[in-house]
């Protein structure tokens, strides 16, 4: 299946989730205008959510997003792990209900 | 520490990017001097942020019939018009350890030379966090910034006498189409250097020139060997490429 899902972080930027799944996230991508040090820090959020059940809650999400801008060193500016993680599950509930019509 | 100042200089969009870039690989290396830069773009163009989708962000059929050219920055941020002759940018490359670590401090640093130029002109400006500067609560300037190895690059706009118009006939704001009360909308978020003082877009590179250079040693100078033809290969290499620019 296929989602995404866009939203305004509060006091932030824009931030957007494309993503295909199926019982596991298999690819996700993540847009906007916000900003990401070191940039390379982007790619490897978006492979650290890759293999995650598609029923995790947006705590698991968000705490993978915050274990990993620790471990490596990454700093979000205008974006958050909570946003990350809220707009990730906007977007597997947008492929549902698209699969459902 | 002395900087080095690149007069008001006139590129296509995507040496613009190649030349900010291979100041940064310089600088890396030890080769080039820490840079302060003022560029215009010919023919006019686009830029995206690193993260932006260039197919959601800009109306690409409309750049091409306008011959407006279309390019990825390598620092974040949002999508930015850059009218040829309605704004200047300006490019700061330099050590990362030079910078306040904290992100919103060195872009409030960087952003208070763009202000004390505007000041000259007898504009009251401010910093608006996270990247913006306004006057009156209206964005006239845009920033910003990307750290990769221990080198900082900051690069801003501000805007002269941008066409907003042509700027929202290239900019996907919204799927709507372009109307009038989007205009005026537009309008209402947006100022620029000639709706608050009569000075000519010359007038405002030297006004910036002043304010970014106040307090600090500095000569002017241009691009090294190296450093031009390391811009060539990545123009041709990386910043006039789809498989860069439509990445996302």
């Amino acid at each position: 299946m296929h989602g995404s899902a866009k939203m305004k972080v509060p006091n932030g930027k824009m931030v957007e989730a494309k993503l295909e799944y199926g019982s596991t996230i298999k690819r996700v991508q993540l847009l906007g205008d916000f900003f990401v040090y070191p940039d390379s820090g982007l790619n490897g959020i978006e492979e650290t959510l890759e293999g995650l059940g598609a029923d995790a809650e947006e705590g698991e999400i968000a705490k993978r997003v915050s274990e990993f801008t620790r471990r490596n060193n990454v700093t979000l500016v205008g974006v958050t792990p909570e946003a990350i993680a809220s707009v990730v599950k906007r977007a597997m509930s947008d492929g549902m209900e698209s699969n459902k019509a | 520490m002395e900087w080095r100042v690149i007069r008001l200089e006139t590129r296509n969009a995507y040496s613009n990017m190649a030349v900010d870039n291979a100041i940064m690989e310089g600088i890396r290396a030890g080769s080039s001097a820490p840079t302060i830069r003022f560029y215009r773009w010919m023919p006019s163009a686009v830029s995206i942020g690193r993260f932006q989708s260039m197919n959601d962000e800009v109306n690409v059929e409309k750049c091409r019939e306008l011959n407006i050219s279309y390019v990825r920055r390598i620092t974040g941020g949002g999508a930015v018009y850059h009218d040829s002759d309605g704004e200047i940018t300006y490019s700061v490359i330099a050590p990362e350890r030079e910078f306040p670590k904290n992100i919103i401090e060195s872009y409030k640093l960087i952003c208070g030379w763009v202000i004390s130029g505007l000041a000259e002109l007898g504009i009251e400006a401010e910093f608006a966090p996270i990247n913006d500067i306004t006057v009156n609560g209206k964005k006239i300037s845009g920033n910003a910034q990307a750290r990769s190895d221990s080198v900082l690059l900051q690069h801003g706009t501000v805007l002269y006498s941008t066409n907003i118009k042509r700027m929202f006939s290239v900019l996907k704001v919204s799927n709507e189409k372009i109307s009038d009360k989007m205009i005026k909308s537009a309008e209402e978020r947006v100022t620029r250097v000639v709706d608050h003082a009569g000075t000519t877009q010359e007038g405002l590179y030297e006004a910036l020139l002043k304010g970014f250079t106040e307090g600090k040693e500095y000569q002017f100078d241009s691009l090294n060997g190296n450093e031009t033809e390391r811009a060539r290969e990545l123009e041709k290499s990386v910043y006039s490429s789809d498989s860069w620019n439509f990445s996302r």
